[in-house]
């Protein structure tokens, strides 16, 4: 093969598809509208949350059953306040001056316990009506004051340990078993959790649509060159090895640049993620380093076998559908993520990490949810495959790609395919 | 694949029998006993010809013939069953196949590409480095006359503006060998002039041209030799001028102030106001002019009776009329 012809080829199909519309915006575009959407609907809720906060962080408590422990409140501007967490709860001895000082706005929301509390256990949560947006609900003072009012309960009713652990029950310390034995961790498990799977997840869906993507950018060259009939002007000048080689490499790279700028938003927020997080939860940067080699292969890979097959078609939209079962192939995955995630070092995970149609997704899933359970060896054995694939499909895929690209009338039977590969 | 030195027998049928071994050995591009079968159909079986260097060849057949399939397997696009091709005297190879440039019947461009690019693309193709591809483009687009539409988009051309582009770039790389299918189809007679006049440049210039077309005035006017395919046999091979009087009538057309039945000579009125003789079976044209001069007859003009390719063609193909 000539290295010159075959960047002719590469270089033409790049600018061709970077110049269009479709691909700008979808490069581009894309994680711009998302970053705007994210940043808007952050900077609501920023805006709300402040305004809530600048409004009013007191909240009003009337004990008509008279059972608060008074104890836990000091002076505050002349009336006693309790200061549960960064907000403070105001004491009044009558429902009428609290009621004023709701509706006023001076308190976010108003609890009142019954008189009948202790045998209804009630007790009233009152908003005022003028700011519906400021609801107390999933503030940390409901919580707060169940403690109080458990701690004032059993104050001198029960022994000093009893009592604390009537207050607080249990306290989780969570360790992990691993190789080494059992080990505590600081880590969150709902934050881990939301890492492990979220973060794997996205990078997945990522590496397999600019896959797919740029897969459908081939599909599409080989319909427009056999639809505009240039395709023997093509191959009066260049081998089908050239032409496939160049369409790869050409419209690969205007793949990668795709998957670079997208993943550089992973990134993004990784470092992000990492910088606010770091103390509870593991960036998968295992996973992200090797995900533009394992793009790479994978599309080699996927992309050969996908130009040869579209070259069979008669037109883009008979490309399309014989292409689709690779594609398939491909999402197997994600199919089975559920399985991955739980299991991703299973017989499953395993298996999958040796199929070259499956194996870029399967690593990256691995390796981004525990990294420590993929051997090295899984890594470059696959890599390896992947390899060796690659260069299979190119081989029998240019062979195809000539029989398919000159193709008018009637498609070839199966038989006719395989003498033609071999 | 080395050149064969052509000792096979070709299979030919039709009144012109040619023997492969009689063929030229020195061929640009040369096939012998080229076999190719699509499914059932048999595109082409045992086709043996030459095309040497410097001539204008004419390849012709009926729709379906088999001519495209030869083309390609000429150029390296399609494989023979069997037979062997040699072009430029080895077997059909990536190197030599920058020596050719091919202008298929079904013309195929990129239509939102722009016309420079587009030919400095294909030159690219050819072999020529960036700035030899951009400066051979430049100058056959003011060839053809459309350096104004350099940086259009082919989509914006008319349908004989995008026949010239691909004209201009099978010709952009001045190849040895230029294989053009149905040149002149969607031209003006003032562009298939000019295309006439650019193959008759490259015969000029030495250059081999392999013109595949169905206008058979352009044949008589360009091509040296020409072979006449007809489900994918080969009905007829060789020189122009020998085919055309191997099939001519032996007759001539006398133009003559003197009443030719007066000397006994049995004549029809032509069309353009001469007169047919059948000529004698043993007299050759030269011969009977000096026996008719002989006899008294005053002869204004005289002329053999040639016949035309199309006649030739509409004949081999469909049987004599």
């Amino acid at each position: 093969m000539r290295l010159e012809r075959i960047f002719s080829v590469a270089r033409f199909e790049l600018l061709s598809v970077v110049k269009r519309w479709s691909y700008l915006i979808a490069t581009f575009g894309l994680p711009l509208f998302l970053a705007g959407v994210s940043g808007t609907v952050f900077g609501v809720q920023t805006y709300f949350l402040n305004q809530r906060l600048a409004e009013s962080s007191e909240f009003g408590l009337v004990d008509e059953a008279g059972v608060v422990d008074r104890s836990a409140f000091e002076e505050r501007e002349g009336r006693p306040t309790w200061k549960a967490g960064d907000s403070f709860v105001l004491l009044y001895e009558d429902r009428g001056s609290a009621t004023q000082d709701l509706e006023s706005g001076q308190l976010r929301a108003l609890y009142v316990v019954q008189e009948d509390y202790l045998r209804t256990g009630e007790v009233r949560a009152i908003e005022s009506e003028k700011s519906p947006l400021l609801s107390s609900r999933g503030t940390s003072v409901e919580p707060r004051l169940r403690s109080l009012l458990r701690k004032s309960l059993v104050e001198g009713h029960l022994d000093g340990d009893v009592q604390k652990r009537v207050i607080s029950p249990a306290s989780f310390v969570r360790s992990r078993l691993g190789p080494d034995g059992e080990s505590v961790t600081d880590v969150d498990d709902a934050l881990d959790l939301l890492v492990r799977t979220t973060i794997p997840l996205f990078l997945g869906v990522l590496l397999l649509t600019a896959l797919l993507s740029a897969s459908g950018y081939l599909v599409q060259t080989v319909a427009t060159d056999k639809e505009s009939k240039i395709v023997e002007v093509l191959l009066s000048s260049v081998t089908p090895e050239e032409i496939l080689a160049g369409k790869l490499f050409g419209l690969g790279a205007a793949g990668l640049l795709q998957f670079a700028v997208w993943s550089s938003m992973v990134v993004f927020v990784a470092i992000a993620a990492s910088a606010v997080l770091a103390a509870f939860v593991a960036v998968p940067w295992q996973a992200l380093a090797i995900a533009p080699l394992l793009f790479t292969l994978g599309y080699l890979f996927l992309g050969s076998l996908m130009l040869a097959t579209a070259a069979l078609g008669a037109n883009a939209a008979e490309s399309q559908k014989l292409t689709m079962g690779w594609a398939m192939l491909a999402i197997l995955p994600l199919m089975v993520l559920v399985v991955l995630l739980d299991e991703p070092h299973g017989l499953l995970g395993q298996a999958m990490t040796w199929i070259p149609f499956t194996s870029p997704l399967t690593v990256i899933i691995r390796l981004a949810v525990e990294p420590s359970g993929i051997a090295w060896w899984e890594i470059l054995g696959s890599t390896v495959v992947l390899v060796v694939a690659t260069w299979l499909s190119i081989r029998i895929g240019a062979r195809l790609f000539r029989v398919g690209f000159l193709l008018t009338g009637s498609r070839p039977s199966l038989a006719e395919l395989w003498r033609q590969a071999r | 694949m080395p050149a064969r030195t052509g000792t096979d027998t070709a299979a030919v049928t039709g009144a012109f029998v040619v023997q492969a071994d009689k063929l030229p050995v020195v061929g640009v591009l040369a096939y012998r006993g080229v076999s190719k079968r699509f499914g059932d159909h048999t595109a082409l079986e045992h086709v043996s010809l030459d095309v040497v260097s410097g001539e204008v060849f004419g390849l012709l057949g009926p729709n379906g013939a088999g001519k495209t399939t030869l083309i390609r397997i000429g150029l390296d696009i399609l494989r023979a069953d069997h037979g062997e091709v040699s072009l430029f005297g080895a077997a059909p190879h990536a190197s030599t196949l920058d020596r050719t440039a091919y202008l298929p019947e079904e013309r195929g461009v990129y239509r939102r590409a722009k016309v420079r690019e587009l030919l400095e693309y294909l030159g690219r193709l050819k072999g020529l480095e960036p700035r030899a591809a951009r400066a051979a483009a430049d100058t056959w687009l003011e060839r053809v006359g459309l350096s104004r539409v350099a940086r259009d988009r082919i989509e914006s051309l008319s349908k004989g503006m995008t026949q010239k582009v691909q004209i201009a770039a099978c010709l952009m790389t001045e190849p040895e060998l230029c294989v053009l299918d149905e040149p002149f189809s969607g031209l003006d007679p003032v562009n298939v002039a000019l295309v006439t006049d650019l193959i008759e440049e490259r015969r000029q210039s030495g250059r081999t041209t392999l013109l595949s077309t169905h206008m058979m005035h352009q044949v008589e006017a360009l091509c040296d030799r020409v072979a006449l395919i007809h489900r994918g046999r080969l009905v007829v091979y060789g020189p122009l001028d020998e085919i055309r009087r191997r099939y001519s009538p032996h007759e001539v057309l006398v133009w003559t102030s003197t009443d030719l039945a007066t000397l006994g000579v049995r004549a029809t009125a032509s069309k353009n106001g001469g007169w047919r003789v059948a000529l004698p079976p043993a007299s050759t044209p030269a011969g009977y002019l000096q026996e008719l001069v002989q006899r008294g007859a005053t002869i204004d003009r005289y002329e053999p009776l040639v016949a035309r390719m199309d006649e030739i063609f509409v004949n081999l193909v469909d049987g004599p009329r």
